[in-house]
């Protein structure tokens, strides 16, 4: 079925409105596309109901822009949700891949010709309760990232930073942890003959780089995200 | 009239306009505006945000349907929804029957 036909310069004038109200949209592509659809689909709606009443087009298109709202007030009026949006996905992210990274690195750790838990923390070793120090941190903050964003979180009256601040924080931690794990790994390959076996301590590594990168991005959305509502 | 003097009362208007079924965005704000009598004229791009913060809290579920070759998002009551527009109608009725026997213009009594 084909849809009411708009002049070419109504079209140009929505597209440029919605364009600019994705400009300054911050938070997760998939969120802000659905949110350009759905403004997209109201404006026209908007202006179609102008239109049958008679107004002419570039009036019609005027009126309907300016009953949306400017793009900056409607943009505005979404960062709180997209923070949560966001805060809210970087958090699962940290939830899902903590776990894992951590598997893997005791696992490289059991190869290693001398696993911590085996005796006194010395070299590299020594950074080893930053780590933990890490873990500390991200659990409570990614615990009250979910708790802020989820059904009930709108209902306990927390700011709108708080969600992307306290993911930010988790996602602080989580590359420290990464870091701290691959300082470590590195200058115990340098410091004795290294592990019986490289594939474990490989794949370790390889998890944290990978991590630690993707958690530095969502530590730069975070605050893009805070910035926003502050 | 401005949102913040609706400030503490939009989302029960806005779960009160889908309690006969499911509206979009621009239909909401329609049945806001010509349910208050014109008195509720937000601006349609800032009804849209609450909307999504309703969806986030459970009260309204959102579903995309394609309508004149363009994607439609359409919002419904959720049962937490529809239990708390409950709730907020006892409470406002509770509320405007105190103003109103307050501020309903006849003299009261001087407590003695």
């Amino acid at each position: 079925m084909s849809g009411p036909r708009h002049h070419p310069a109504d079209r140009d004038a929505v597209a440029d409105y919605l364009a600019a109200v994705a400009a300054r949209l911050t938070g997760p592509a998939t969120a802000r596309v659905a949110i350009t659809d759905e403004l997209r689909d109201g404006l026209l709606e908007t202006l179609e109901r102008h239109l049958a009443r008679g107004r002419p087009d570039r009036e019609a298109t005027a009126a309907a822009i300016a009953e949306f709202g400017d793009p900056h007030t409607v943009a505005t009026a979404f960062a709180p949700e997209l923070a949560a949006v966001q805060a809210r996905r970087v958090a699962l992210g940290l939830l899902v891949t903590g776990p894992l990274v951590g598997l893997a690195w005791i696992a490289a750790a059991a190869a290693t010709a001398s696993p911590p838990w085996r005796q006194e923390l010395t070299g590299p070793w020594l950074a080893l309760p930053l780590v933990g120090l890490a873990l500390v941190v991200a659990g409570p903050a990614l615990g009250l990232t979910v708790a802020a964003t989820g059904q009930r979180g709108g209902r306990l009256g927390r700011r709108a930073s708080f969600p992307p601040t306290a993911a930010a924080i988790a996602a602080l931690a989580a590359v420290v942890a990464d870091l701290t794990l691959l300082t470590i790994i590195t200058g115990q390959a340098l410091a004795s003959p290294g592990p019986s076996t490289w594939a474990p301590v490989l794949l370790a590594a390889g998890a944290s780089l990978t991590r630690g990168t993707l958690a530095g991005r969502a530590l730069r959305r975070c605050l893009a995200a805070r910035a926003a509502v502050t | 009239m401005r949102a913040e003097v609706l400030k503490g009362h939009l989302d029960a208007l806005l779960l009160a306009t889908l309690a006969a079924g499911p509206r979009h965005g621009y239909a909401i704000k329609e049945a806001l505006r010509v349910g208050s009598g014109g008195r509720f004229d937000l601006p349609t791009g800032t009804v849209y945000p609450a909307l999504h913060r309703l969806e986030r809290a459970g009260l309204i579920r959102g579903s995309w349907s394609t309508v004149n070759g363009r994607r439609r998002r359409s919002y419904e009551l959720t049962p937490s929804g529809r239990r708390a527009l409950s709730d907020e109608r006892s409470s406002w009725q509770e509320f405007s029957a105190a103003v109103s026997a307050l501020l309903g213009g006849a003299p009261r009594p001087a407590a003695t």
